[in-house]
């Protein structure tokens, strides 16, 4: 691995390197986008040096080489084709051989480094396993989100400080969240996202309502603004206040939203 | 790449996806035949394959194109056996709606 660089034989420079060695949960679609700075550079995502890589995927297809393995791996979010390489030692190793004839479709994670090789990416595997618990796939995905949002909004705070009350910004912040539903804070955007579509479009009304203040918004003003059915705002809104996201004001359907 | 992503989606996502091709995770309430009744934080019927193998209450994980009436054709299907946290797997696909950026 990273053959190119063991020419370099400055201490400086290897202690650098070794520093911003990282192991980074990746989906593949975020190795296939992110760039080099410029030519022959390091890979860079998010602003971070791309170093080692982990990720899920399933196998698309296998294909044994005398050198190394290539599998083409699929997670949903595109394909890249990983190559694990054959230790010397180990070349004649039967174990070995049948650890690398991975069954199609069968999910697995991959450690190693991405790499560019005329102009086409692929993976450098160090390890291939075989992903035994499928519940490992989302956990995978979830942490590769976190990642990439720690990276990108640095500035925000990461951790939710507890069931907070007040929440600097307030409707001020809300207003400018859009659709997306960015502008929340960490508590409140897990929880609007646990809520349906309907539920989170009410709840993006609701917060982003100008002059809502305590009084709230009634159902009727919410279904004529956002387009949905009374049915759908009334259903959204029970949805809402079981999720702790809104509480009742006048009456069982004006509502305004706890914290945004 | 844009060919080879595959979003995943939940019920409530299907008539955003009419014509796409999908992943699906969730729990296998009924086999009729060629028919699979679903549940994805919603119910979604799904015409199988020949070679599909579901078990009913096993987790399924389906990869196919949703059809116009919101039911889905099966490419492939992964029984995926009983320790499936599905609300995990709803709670994947709510986020990677929200970071399409990272996810197809």
């Amino acid at each position: 691995m990273g053959g190119a660089s063991s020419q370099q034989g400055s201490q400086s420079e290897g202690k650098k390197k070794y520093q911003d060695d990282s192991l980074r949960p990746v989906t593949i679609k975020q190795l296939i986008e992110c760039k080099e700075s410029y030519p022959n550079s390091d890979m860079m995502l998010d602003g971070a040096t791309l170093t080692q890589i982990t990720f899920v995927g399933q196998v698309r297809s296998v294909n044994p080489q005398t050198t190394n393995t290539t599998y083409r791996l699929d997670d949903g979010t595109g394909v890249i084709d990983v190559k694990w390489w054959i230790d010397a030692d180990k070349i004649d190793d039967d174990n070995d051989a049948a650890n690398r004839q991975l069954t199609l479709d069968t999910y697995v994670r991959v450690w190693g480094r991405l790499m560019t090789f005329n102009g086409k990416k692929h993976v450098g595997a160090h390890c291939v396993r075989v992903v035994a618990d499928f519940n490992e796939v989302n956990y995978h995905l979830l942490e590769a989100t976190y990642v990439h949002l720690s990276l990108t909004r640095a500035a925000q705070p990461k951790q939710d400080d507890g069931d907070g009350m007040f929440v600097d910004g307030g409707y001020g912040a809300g207003a400018g969240a859009g659709a997306g539903g960015s502008g929340y804070s960490h508590e409140v955007s897990m929880r609007r996202a646990r809520c349906s579509n309907k539920a989170q479009k009410v709840f993006d009304f609701l917060a982003n309502f100008p002059n809502a203040g305590t009084d709230g918004v009634h159902a009727n003003l919410v279904a004529s603004s956002t387009g949905l059915s009374r049915v759908d705002v009334e259903a959204a809104g029970a949805e809402l206040l079981e999720h702790g996201l809104t509480y009742v004001t006048l009456d069982d359907e004006t509502w305004a939203v706890l914290e945004v | 790449m844009e060919a080879t992503s595959n979003p995943r989606i939940t019920c409530g996502y299907l008539n955003t996806y009419v014509g796409r091709n999908v992943i699906i995770v969730g729990k296998v309430i009924q086999l009729r035949g060629d028919e699979a009744l679903i549940d994805a934080d919603g119910n979604i019927t799904v015409n199988l394959n020949r070679d599909a193998h579901l078990l009913p209450g096993n987790g399924v994980q389906i990869i196919g194109k949703v059809n116009p009436d919101l039911s889905v054709k099966a490419l492939t299907s992964m029984d995926l056996g009983t320790a499936v946290d599905y609300d995990l797997a709803n709670t994947v696909v709510e986020i990677s709606h929200q970071h399409k950026g990272i996810f197809a």
